[in-house]
């Protein structure tokens, strides 16, 4: 908002609340545009279906304003989100049960991975080694999967570690074994 | 995996992500550049980190553009419309985070003498005999007082309700109608709205009724 604007806003005699919900609604948006890649990934992978997904960013993306409109901690927003997003879908009766055979995995299994120009033995390898990589992480207990999908979107342990309530030291933990397993696959 | 004379695994994987403490940073960089298999296993590290994020960012479609429009929507519908500023005795029930009672008891401290030496010192500025020294918040009117700084905004949580000595604002030539002799008794106090500007000062003031 410029200076001009506040200035007619003032003179319109609306008030300071009215302007600083204008600032949060911007700042919602922005985070918007920068997060709800990595969340829908990290949703998805969850096993939450494409329909609750879209309404769980949503949900968490109002929570953000309402968090904001209270006067809320804004130290890291983004581990922030990630939390509420994680609690929203815990909440919800599909998510962390449909892992199996979610939106991600149906993707796989339809061959609509990027092939990256290969030729076709390097893309059909590629694609094999990626269905199987895919196929372990959902053999992968739900926290070791949750704290690589977590690691993946550049969340550092402090940050995983406040989104599933754990301890650093177990988000620590949880990657080692998980990536130790999915080693072994590959 | 704990390989002697060798960075266990879990160095190596805290080396990629960043995550090691001071002194850990300090052993695995002096080992690092002389270990020909330590290099090879943080590569492994590297490379498996890398599929594991091709393979989680390979199968999440975009996002619909109508995804976006709709939280524009829904911020629009739950934002904070432009309040109005309240009057009379709903502004002191807005004054949310102080105890009614605790605000006007700690405004009437502060304000009364200051309003009284305002009043007096300006009687020029507060009539209601004259209309055009009035100005109106939101259907209220107001007789102006003198305002240390008119550029501040005014918000709706800085009316308050409180009694005025009669006294003080007799001195200010408010006058009331119908005029009262024993409502304008020196000892007297009425009932008024005053708007408070964000640096404390009051700006105006609203009587609501005689005592």
């Amino acid at each position: 908002m410029q200076s001009g604007d506040v200035i007619a806003l003032r003179v319109a005699g609306w008030g300071t609340e009215y302007l600083e919900d204008t600032s949060h609604r911007r700042l919602v948006l922005e985070y918007y545009d920068r997060e709800q890649l990595p969340l829908r990934r990290y949703l998805l992978c969850l096993g939450v279906d494409q329909e609750n997904c879209r309404e769980i960013l949503q949900e968490t993306f109002l929570r953000l304003h309402q968090h904001l409109l209270a006067g809320g901690d804004q130290t890291n927003l983004r581990a922030w989100l990630f939390r509420v997003a994680h609690n929203l879908a815990r909440n919800s009766q599909t998510a962390f049960h449909a892992s199996r055979t979610g939106p991600l995995a149906d993707a796989m299994t339809a061959g609509e991975l990027a092939s990256g120009g290969a030729s076709v033995e390097d893309e059909l390898l590629a694609k094999e080694r990626t269905v199987r990589l895919h196929r372990a992480m959902q053999e992968l207990s739900a926290a070791q999967r949750e704290c690589l999908v977590l690691r993946s979107q550049g969340l550092k342990y402090r940050e995983i570690a406040g989104v599933l309530n754990l301890s650093t030291s177990t988000v620590g933990e949880n990657i080692q074994r998980g990536l130790e397993r999915l080693k072994d696959v590959l | 995996m704990n390989v002697p004379d060798h960075l266990t695994d879990d160095l190596l994987v805290r080396a990629f992500d960043d995550e090691l403490s001071d002194r850990e940073e300090i052993l695995v960089n002096a080992h690092l550049p002389g270990c020909e298999g330590c290099r090879q296993r943080y590569g492994a590290v590297r490379q498996l980190s890398g599929r594991i994020e091709s393979v989680i960012a390979a199968g999440v479609p975009d996002a619909l553009p109508n995804d976006r429009d709709a939280l524009v929507e829904r911020l629009e519908a739950a934002h904070v419309r432009p309040a109005p500023l309240p009057v009379g005795r709903s502004a002191l029930r807005s004054f949310r985070w102080i105890g009614p009672i605790a605000a006007a008891v700690l405004l009437a401290l502060l304000f009364v003498p200051r309003l009284a030496r305002l009043l007096s010192e300006n009687p020029t500025t507060a009539s209601q005999d004259r209309p055009s020294a009035t100005f109106e918040v939101d259907g209220e009117t107001f007789i102006p007082l003198p305002y240390s700084n008119p550029d501040l905004p005014m918000s709706a949580p800085h009316i308050v309700e409180m009694q005025v000595p009669v006294a003080s604002l007799a001195s200010a030539g408010v006058m009331f109608e119908p005029v009262s002799n024993e409502a304008m008794a020196s000892d007297r106090s009425v009932l008024a709205d005053v708007l408070v500007g964000l640096d404390g000062q009051p700006l105006g003031v609203h009587v609501l009724s005689v005592e």
